[in-house]
């Protein structure tokens, strides 16, 4: 599970301004066996007496993500059976592509992390355990690896997981006919993929088959991020989907109503878009779920507070972090949190996309071309204020583009460009851009209108996009606002590599990956470049990044740092605020945690009560 | 001949001029007004509104009150902000004048397009009849049956730069279908009254006979329509905004204000944010409603009162 977030979540667009990766949850993966390495603290070192005490806030109404615990406290003693309600916070249908190899949406992976799980789980550094469903041994160059997959690992219909299941995950994505996002850098460092994509081999030369259970992949390449996330871990079963045509296969029936996996949980029925019951897999690997049922519904982010007051859903995977503050006190709940592994920035165009060459284009004559003016307005707006005002303390001021999610590689020391409007005017005023009434022109005197988009989502959207748009204003800078749905935004932006050339500047959020590595974000060939930024200082750093010689930490964290220090001099975007992901958990649930490297696992999560807890 | 035409015309009019016998349209439906006490309220209340917001708009800057003040977030009424702020920390008060100007001076646009394309339309159609009539109802139709909403609502997800006057065009594009409709089958009906055969007959000219003879005949069910419409309006722009389909929130409209009820925090726990503008609403189109009630009777000599 955390692998696809990995390669997938550098890809996975945020939706709206609030809605995170629900899917890091550790729960839902069942796969974090170590403490939690972000931000967050140990709940385990203090328990809390009282157990649902709120995180308080302090005299300015300000709340700190470093009160809130991850854990849930335990009350009282697990149910035998019972079940329980999660709410998958969306204001659409989720997609319902539920199968790791095919799905591409966050709702999607909410609902996958209930019944079906990957082959490997991380530690507290994210690298690769052997305590998952199986273990592997790499081999003393770091290329080849060697999978053993556990006896008792089966599928919802008692067939076992193979080697060949596996194998056969690998072949349904490097097929020509594949219509998933699964086909990127990480499966052409498999020996042989790209032949075999490209239809000059029957199979994959650097997948071998050792026996039922064992399998052995060799890579090209050996880097740090490969044993961070950069191995497929998703088997696809054989004896399914066997005889579909690989073009059907996101469409078929397996995928849609009845899929399939290894999980705690097994799909009972599905509503599409709206709601899953799922019965318990006695048969799970790790041991017999605590749970009878567990029913999955999509709610609405306006009704979700209602519902977890009347305790019609026990958990929610996201909650909506601008209701919170009216919301502190429920009674019924007790409030998690933890650092996202996400930020939300503003970006610069600064080139097209070159669909052909998979490569970005850099501009030197686009209308944000200078830096000058880009580091004016990051300069003009002051997102520790923000964060204060519009969201209580729980998204606080960003400086670089590496969040503190990733404590390690994350550079403290480096403030980023601080809030200085003065400052801001005269940088732009000896850059040459002079006041000619209201605002400023370019430097060769002709006229300078930004446009500036941002996705609605949340009733914070737009006063925040606002607030930009006059602080850029304050400082001489005419800039237009649109505000734009989630799916158009990404669309103008360029989510397809059909760039919108009136676009200027867009304010957007990612959520990231496990691994620090950002050529998924910013290098010249990721698509998801959106800012169209290139410069070889910049490539050298990521490629070294990856490099053998980043095997040593020390280099990797100098690397790094070297690049976030790029990017606040380069500022092809600029990372605005750091976000908290909360999740009220009713008072009832037993053994829950979100965020990373918890020790618990989905098929722990019990209830004490049949009924849930309702606030007074 | 036609000069003698229109000499033969005039003496045509003469029986509807003595002042004495049958009173003027307007002072009838001004008679009715004052004999429903209910519909002389809502005849002041809307004046004073109408007359309030736009007089205090003139004085209010409108970038200054959709400005964000991240220091007055929420605030509840007080002294400084006589109606609060909302989330944004723009004054509710300021944005609902601008706002109900806003609303009204759509909702006015709108009735007064849709009338005038859908009289003409009408009058043209039902006048003449045949292969005409024909042809521009088969129009009417086809923009009958489209999905009003959908399109709408598609619409002003594909304009760039949607404001008040995309808005206003849309809607009048759709809307003049029933008053077309209406006036069709008046006008059908009036062709055929022998004033109209005669005025035809002593050689007038049709578009002469259309609107000075045929039209006046009309002019009562016209504004009774407009005005019922000019009620509905508002409430089109409003719901509308509800539903999330209305302006950016730097444009203050009515509906906007009331759209930040489907926040159930602001709904639960700031009524100051909604509630002035959904009430402000209601008696809009109540008060508009009632007048156009006493215009409908006045329009129709059994029902008056007066």
């Amino acid at each position: 599970m955390r692998k696809t977030i990995r390669s997938k979540s550098w890809l996975l667009l945020t939706l709206s301004l609030f809605l995170v990766l629900a899917a890091c949850t550790s729960n839902n993966g069942g796969n974090d066996p170590s403490p939690s390495p972000s931000g967050s603290p140990d709940a385990s070192a203090s328990p809390s007496p009282s157990a649902s005490a709120p995180p308080a806030a302090n005299e300015d109404g300000l709340f700190n993500i470093s009160d809130f615990s991850n854990k849930k406290t335990n009350q009282g003693e697990p149910l035998k059976g019972g079940s329980l309600n999660y709410g998958l916070v969306s204001d659409t249908p989720f997609a319902g592509t539920l199968n790791y190899v095919f799905y591409s949406g966050t709702p999607d992976s909410e609902v996958l992390g209930w019944f079906d799980e990957g082959m490997l789980t991380w530690d507290a550094s994210y690298v690769y355990t052997n305590d998952g469903p199986a273990t592997y041994e790499a081999s003393e160059d770091g290329k080849t690896f060697t999978f053993t997959i556990r006896d008792n690992v089966n599928w919802h219909d008692g067939q076992p997981v193979t080697a060949e299941d596996w194998l056969f995950a690998h072949e349904v994505i490097g097929h020509p006919d594949y219509d998933g996002p699964r086909y990127d850098s990480n499966m052409t460092n498999v020996v042989g993929m790209e032949e075999y994509h490209d239809g000059k081999a029957d199979t994959i030369s650097g997948i071998e088959v050792l026996g039922d259970k064992q399998l052995r992949i060799t890579y090209k390449q050996a880097t740090p991020s490969l044993i961070t996330g950069g191995i497929w871990t998703y088997p696809l079963a054989k004896h399914i989907f066997g005889d579909i045509p690989v073009a059907k296969m996101s469409a078929s029936p397996e995928v849609r109503e009845k899929p399939i996996g290894i999980g705690p949980y097994k799909v009972e029925s599905i509503v599409p878009g709206e709601s899953v019951v799922y019965a318990k897999n006695a048969d799970y690997w790790r041991g017999e779920p605590a749970l009878d049922k567990v029913v999955l519904k999509v709610v609405n982010p306006s009704n979700v507070v209602q519902e977890l007051k009347s305790g019609g859903i026990d958990i929610v995977g996201d909650f909506p972090i601008d209701q919170f503050p009216d919301n502190a006190d429920m009674s019924n709940v007790e409030w998690l949190g933890v650092v996202d592994r996400a930020y939300t920035y503003i970006g610069f165009k600064l080139g097209k996309w070159d669909a052909e060459a998979g490569q970005v284009v850099p501009d030197a004559n686009a209308k944000m071309a200078d830096v000058n003016l880009r580091k004016a307005m990051w300069m003009a707006v002051d997102n520790d204020l923000v964060g204060k005002r519009f969201y209580n303390g729980l998204r606080w001021n960003a400086t670089t583009l590496i969040p503190p999610s990733h404590p390690e590689y994350h550079d403290a020391s480096n403030p980023g460009v601080t809030y200085d409007p003065e400052g801001a005017k005269k940088l732009l005023e000896e850059a040459g851009y002079k006041l000619n009434g209201d605002f400023r022109t370019k430097p060769d005197g002709s006229e300078l209108t930004i446009n500036f988009i941002s996705m609605t989502g949340g009733e914070i959207a737009e006063p925040l996009a606002q607030y930009y748009v006059q602080s850029w204003k304050d400082i001489g800078l005419n800039v237009n606002l649109e505000m734009l749905e989630f799916n158009t935004f990404y669309n103008r932006v360029g989510d397809t590599g059909e760039d919108d050339p009136s676009v200027d500047v867009y304010q957007a959020a990612w959520s990231v990956g496990i691994d620090v590595d950002p050529a998924g974000l910013y290098g010249r060939d990721a698509l998801y470049n959106f800012s169209r930024f290139a410069s070889e200082e910049n490539d050298r750093l990521i490629a070294e990044g990856i490099s053998e010689k980043a095997f040593d930490k020390a280099y990797r964290l100098e690397v790094y740092k070297e690049w976030q220090e790029l990017m606040v001099k380069e500022i092809p975007v600029f990372p605005t605020l750091y976000r908290s992901a909360l999740a009220p958990v009713n008072n009832r649930v037993l053994n829950y945690a979100i965020g990373d490297g918890t020790g618990m696992y989905v098929y722990q999560i019990a209830v004490s009560q049949d009924q849930p807890f309702v606030a007074e | 001949m036609l000069k003698l035409s229109t000499n033969k015309a005039s003496p045509q009019a003469r029986p509807r001029q003595p002042a004495d016998k049958s009173p003027s349209g307007l002072s009838i439906v001004w008679r009715e007004i004052v004999q429903d006490k209910i519909a002389l309220v809502s005849f002041i209340l809307v004046a004073a509104v109408t007359l309030f917001v736009y007089v205090t708009s003139l004085l209010l800057d409108q970038d200054q009150i959709v400005r964000v003040d991240l220091f007055a977030l929420k605030q509840p009424p007080s002294s400084e902000f006589l109606l609060g702020t909302d989330q944004g920390g723009r004054d509710i008060f300021g944005q609902l004048i601008i706002g109900t100007r806003n609303s009204l001076t759509i909702a006015i646009v709108v009735t007064l397009l849709t009338g005038i394309i859908g009289v003409l339309v009408g009058l043209v159609s039902g006048y003449f009849g045949g292969t005409i009539d024909n042809l521009l109802m088969r129009v009417v139709d086809f923009f009958m049956i489209l999905p009003f909403l959908m399109v709408v609502i598609a619409f002003i997800t594909a304009v760039p730069n949607y404001g008040i006057t995309a808005f206003t065009l849309i809607m009048t594009a759709f809307l003049w279908l029933g008053i077309a409709k209406l006036i069709r089958s008046k006008a059908l009906q009036e062709r055929e009254m022998e004033y109209v055969q005669a005025s035809r007959t002593s050689g007038s000219s049709h578009l002469k006979i259309m609107f000075v003879q045929v039209l006046p005949n009309l002019s009562s069910i016209i504004i009774v329509t407009m005005t019922l419409n000019l009620a509905a309006n508002i409430g089109l722009e409003s719901g509308l905004s509800f539903l999330g389909f209305g302006f950016p929130e730097s444009t203050p409209s009515l509906g906007t204000l009331v759209s930040y009820a489907r926040n159930p925090q602001t709904l639960e726990m700031r009524w100051w944010i909604w509630l002035p503008a959904s009430i402000l609403i209601l008696v809009l189109m109540l008060c508009i409603n009632n007048v156009g009630q006493a215009v409908k009777r006045a329009a129709d000599a059994r029902q008056r009162k007066g």
